[in-house]
């Protein structure tokens, strides 16, 4: 198969090296005369011959390499592992190695282009889906000399596809056209299969990184990013190269992207880690293609070659926002319950299960000036040390018990204060538990509550104080409510009456009725309960005066004094009462004026006595005289002789002085004569109302009822009102003085005015025993009592008569006596 | 009856009463002088005679009762009183200091006659119990005052031996001393001198005494 191509070469071969044999033979030998001696000009003419018979025996050479080698190299093609073929410009095969032909099965004339078709006779033996590429391909290069490169599989003669790489490239001749074509045909199943598993690889490594729910990128030694995953580059909304061109600042597009805040610590930090090599690690907010923010933690590693020198780093940004909403979330609820803790107005602490304190927060150690330290004691427990002296044995019980116990703790305590001084403070603490129930923490919490213990006690000592005021104020309290019932008594009206308030209850009256029935005198009950509906009715202070029923069934004179408590709108809330034993000081008053009365009688009685003696030495006087004239002059006469003229003398005397007694007699009944008064026109009802009232405890006292029946519209009478008055005074007392004997329900003294022909008419009547000896009555110095002068009916008829009226006794003895007297009106009347 | 060496002294500011006790009492024989005042008769210089006083419970300057509380006892003469009302604190408040009677006026006769001759018994008692006294004292100042030394040592029961050696001289000396004394004191014996001696409050100096004291 040698070509005539080779034979030509063979000829020029074999010229070429003939001639560059001459030409260096005689290159040698036109330089040598050169080189023996110092002649400058001409060398290079034979420097040129020599090199250009070098060459051509080196071309001539080369090209004899001869068609023996053409058998030597198809050796070597034919061992080669591989398969070569050659062909013409037209893609014909000129040559298909042997090993090749056997692989396929085929002979090599049936690969060619096949007649009358473009496609070619390899058609069969290369795999459908790869023919089309493959044979566009080689046309094209057929076309344009292009070196032909594909990687296609090929059948083999049992059928099996097998990839191989099929190389070619075109001979040209010396102008250029190409001459024909040389490959190889090796293959790269083996190549194609660990490409084809490297390929599946890196999809399975890509899909990986475009599909880890984070988001990766890679960046230069220098920092500049090089690579973004899918994740990140959505993100950010920009591929790597939106960033920019290599080289032209992706690294400050992507720093824009950062938080403004967290900016200048990424660049610090990036640049630190790219300086040394350090891993990166951060946490920054990183703006999202929408424009927000979110935090990530970014991590990046450096990728080293075999020298150390990093090739470029690897990194990745987890993006955390939601976590560190999170931790935001619960660092701001951590630091929200720090907060509460250390400003709650309340001291926290902490003890371990076995009482150790364990933490106390910021108010504590502000309060009272005790860390941690100094409220645990040197065994670990809790220090008592900062509370009061006097209670801490309770507390150390309690605290132990609790500690011991579970129990919760609960202490109230006098705490020292950081400035030494101790406040009432409130302890509680409760364990708190894990799932199996131990305790794992006990929890406490101390208040100040020494405002409100003092405000407390203060109140506590207040309302002591006005409970014992009101308990034991010499009075007795009563409180009622708007409607009258009593609500409240004090100790004293309870000692009193004898009796509890509830005791009231369920007997079907009201507490009042109940009260006022059980314990007012029956005399004074009328009048109290029509005062106390009054006052109910009225809103009217009530003031009341009447004897009340003590425990021990003694009826004791009392003061009730009642007012209303009002709220702010006016309206009656209470009715607070004061009842006063008065009984003391009604009996005291009563022996005063017993002892007024019998003292005015005694200076009556002192008085009459004064002027019985003075009568009496007045009369006494002459009366002496005469006596012991009388009996001298009997001496004189009956002397031996008689001495007449001394018994003269003194006979004389007996007459003058017997004449003197009896004008000391006219002149005492001169100092008894009456002289009237000063007389006006009066009322007699109102002269008897002023006695009434001035009589009103002696009434009261005696226990004598008045019944007064006045006729009103009465004419005025001129009358001395103090001698008027002195009469029904007189007459009234006479009257209650007859009645002491008379049973108390029984004494009742009747005073009645009435018009009548001699004027006015006014009657005393009493219910005594009357008068035995009417006419006697009016006797001076006539009477039936045990004290008086007798002269009272004698003076009031004096007095009568006086004003031109009468005085007359009525009733018979043992029913009753009515004194009557007229006074005259003084029209039509004569005085 | 009576004799003309008593008198009755009537203290009443009623000169009708004066006159008529006076009158009285005149007729029984006293010697009768008024005073209207009770200073009246203080004033008064009266004769040193066995006398009662008639004093009015009421005078006009002063109470007869106060009157007779004011002076001492041995001052006025007993007294009786007269009154026109008697009561009983001032009855016997009066006779507690002495007072003769206490009479009411009117006063009967024999009831006046019979408390003035008390009174003026009693008076003359009195008056002859001061002139007695009077003697011994006037014996008694004509001791010299060794005399005075040595008397109350005979009176105290002392024997002359002791009473030589009391005032350190020779027992001659006291027995002259005692001799003069006896004479002087007009006693008959050492009794008699005793009693002297206790009349006249001569002190006693020693317990061991002779004789009865």
């Amino acid at each position: 198969m040698i070509s005539a191509y080779a034979r030509r070469r063979a000829v020029f071969m074999f010229a070429g090296c003939a001639l560059g044999a001459i030409l260096a033979v005689a290159g040698v030998v036109l330089l040598l005369p050169a080189m023996d001696g110092p002649r400058a000009p001409v060398p290079w003419a034979a420097f040129l011959v020599l090199a250009a018979g070098l060459v051509l025996v080196a071309a001539a050479g080369a090209m004899a390499v001869p068609d023996a080698e053409a058998a030597q190299a198809r050796r070597i093609i034919e061992s080669m592992p591989g398969h070569a073929w050659s062909a013409d410009p037209n893609g014909r095969f000129t040559y298909v190695s042997a090993s090749a032909l056997r692989f396929l099965g085929e002979r090599a004339e049936v690969l060619g282009p096949e007649p009358d078709s473009d496609e070619f006779g390899w058609r069969r033996v290369v795999h459908p889906d790869d023919y089309d590429r493959v044979a566009a391909r080689w046309r094209h290069c057929l076309a344009t000399g292009d070196r032909y490169d594909t990687e296609h599989r090929i059948r083999r003669a049992d059928g099996v596809y097998q990839w191989f790489r099929n190389s070619g490239l075109p001979i040209r001749d010396r102008h250029g056209r190409i001459a024909g074509w040389y490959g190889t045909t090796i293959e790269i199943e083996e190549q194609k299969q660990a490409e084809a598993a490297l390929l599946e690889r890196e999809r399975e490594l890509t899909h990986l990184v475009e599909m880890v729910p984070s988001h990766l990128w890679r960046l230069a030694p220098d920092g500049e990013p090089i690579f973004f995953n899918r994740r990140m580059t959505e993100y950010l909304g920009r591929t790597v190269e939106d960033l920019g061109e290599p080289r032209t600042g992706r690294l400050e597009a992507l720093m824009a992207a950062v938080h403004p805040d967290d900016v200048a610590e990424v660049r610090a930090r990036l640049a630190a880690s790219l300086g040394s090599g350090d891993s990166f690690a951060l946490r920054y907010r990183l703006r999202r293609g929408d424009g927000a923010f979110r935090w990530m933690s970014s991590r990046a590693e450096a990728m080293r070659d075999r020298e150390g020198s990093i090739v470029q780093w690897y990194g990745l940004c987890h993006d955390i926002d939601d976590q560190m909403q999170v931790e935001d979330a619960l660092r701001h609820s951590e630091s929200q319950l720090r907060r509460l803790i250390d400003t709650v107005p309340a001291m926290i602490w902490t003890a371990a299960p076995n009482g150790t304190p364990t933490s106390v927060n910021r108010r504590f150690n502000e309060v009272t000036g005790a860390s941690l330290g100094d409220i645990t004691a040197a065994d670990g427990s809790l220090s008592l040390s900062f509370i009061h002296p006097d209670f801490r044995s309770e507390t150390a019980r309690t605290a132990a018990r609790s500690f011991a116990t579970g129990e919760p703790y609960h202490m109230r305590y006098l705490q020292g204060r950081r400035d030494g001084s101790h406040r009432w403070t409130e302890t509680r603490a409760e364990p708190f538990r894990d799932e199996n129930g131990a305790i794992r923490q006990w929890y406490g919490v101390s208040v100040d509550i020494h405002d409100l213990v003092t405000a407390q006690e203060r109140l506590r000592e207040r309302e002591r104080f006005l409970w014992q005021l009101v308990e034991t104020l010499p009075a007795m309290v009563d409180c009622a409510a708007p409607d009258g019932e009593p609500v409240y008594r004090s100790q004293q009206l309870r000692a009193f009456l004898g009796y509890e308030l509830e005791q009231l209850d369920g007997t079907g009256k009201s507490r009042l009725a109940a009260t006022l029935d059980a314990g007012v005198h029956a005399n004074d009950l009328a009048m109290v309960k029509a005062c106390y509906a009054h006052s109910l009715a009225t809103g009217e202070p009530y003031a009341c005066r009447h004897r009340l029923r003590r425990f021990d069934g003694e009826y004791h004179w009392v003061e009730t004094r009642a007012a209303p408590m009002r709220n702010l709108d006016g309206v009656i809330v209470q009715w607070n009462v004061i009842c006063l034993d008065i009984d003391g000081e009604v009996r005291t008053r009563e022996m005063l004026r017993a002892a007024q009365e019998s003292l005015a009688r005694a200076s009556q009685a002192a008085s009459m006595a004064e002027l019985s003696a003075s009568i009496a030495h007045e009369v006494n006087q002459p009366l002496a005289a005469i006596v012991a004239n009388s009996q001298a002059c009997h001496r004189w006469l009956s002397g031996e002789p008689p001495n007449v003229e001394r018994a003269k003398v003194t006979a004389a005397r007996i007459t003058r002085d017997a004449n003197s007694a009896a004008e000391v007699v006219s002149r005492i009944r001169a100092l008894f004569r009456r002289t009237p008064g000063e007389r006006a026109p009066e009322n007699i009802n109102r002269i008897i109302d002023e006695v009434c009232r001035l009589l009103a405890e002696e009434v009261a006292a005696k226990e004598v009822r008045v019944r007064l029946e006045l006729a009103p519209d009465l004419p005025c009478a001129p009358l001395d009102r103090v001698q008027i008055q002195q009469v029904v005074l007189n007459l009234m007392r006479n009257g209650m003085e007859a009645m002491e004997g008379v049973p108390k329900g029984e004494r009742v003294l009747g005073i009645r005015t009435r018009p009548g022909p001699d004027g006015i008419r006014v009657e005393i009547c009493d219910a005594g025993a009357g008068f035995a000896d009417i006419e006697r009555a009016f006797e001076p110095f006539f009477t039936t009592k045990r004290s008086g002068m007798g002269m009272g009916l004698a003076i009031c008829r004096s007095i009568v008569e006086a004003h031109g009226g009468r005085l007359s006794i009525e009733g018979a003895a043992g029913c009753g006596a009515t004194v009557a007297f007229t006074l005259p009106t003084g029209e039509g009347d004569a005085p | 009856m009576s004799n003309g060496d008593e008198i009755v002294f009537v203290v009443d500011d009623d000169a009708r009463v004066r006159l008529g006790f006076s009158e009285l009492l005149e007729s029984w024989g006293w010697r009768v002088e008024t005073f209207a005042t009770a200073a009246d008769y203080a004033a008064r210089a009266r004769p040193d005679l066995a006398a009662c006083l008639i004093l009015d419970v009421r005078l006009p300057d002063i109470s007869g009762l106060e009157f007779q509380a004011q002076q001492s006892a041995d001052a006025h003469p007993p007294i009786v009183f007269v009154t026109g009302h008697g009561d009983i604190p001032s009855t016997v408040r009066a006779m507690r200091l002495g007072a003769v009677d206490f009479l009411t006026k009117p006063v009967g006769e024999s009831a006046l006659v019979a408390a003035v001759r008390d009174a003026i018994g009693r008076d003359r008692l009195r008056r002859q119990a001061r002139s007695e006294r009077d003697e011994l004292e006037r014996r008694f100042a004509t001791l010299t005052p060794r005399e005075h030394d040595v008397l109350p040592l005979v009176v105290s029961g002392l024997l002359n031996k002791q009473a030589a050696a009391e005032l350190g001289v020779s027992q001659v000396t006291i027995e002259m001393h005692r001799r003069r004394i006896m004479q002087k004191m007009q006693a008959s014996s050492l009794p008699e001198l005793v009693r002297m001696a206790e009349r006249l409050h001569v002190p006693v100096r020693h317990s061991r005494r002779s004789g009865h004291s």
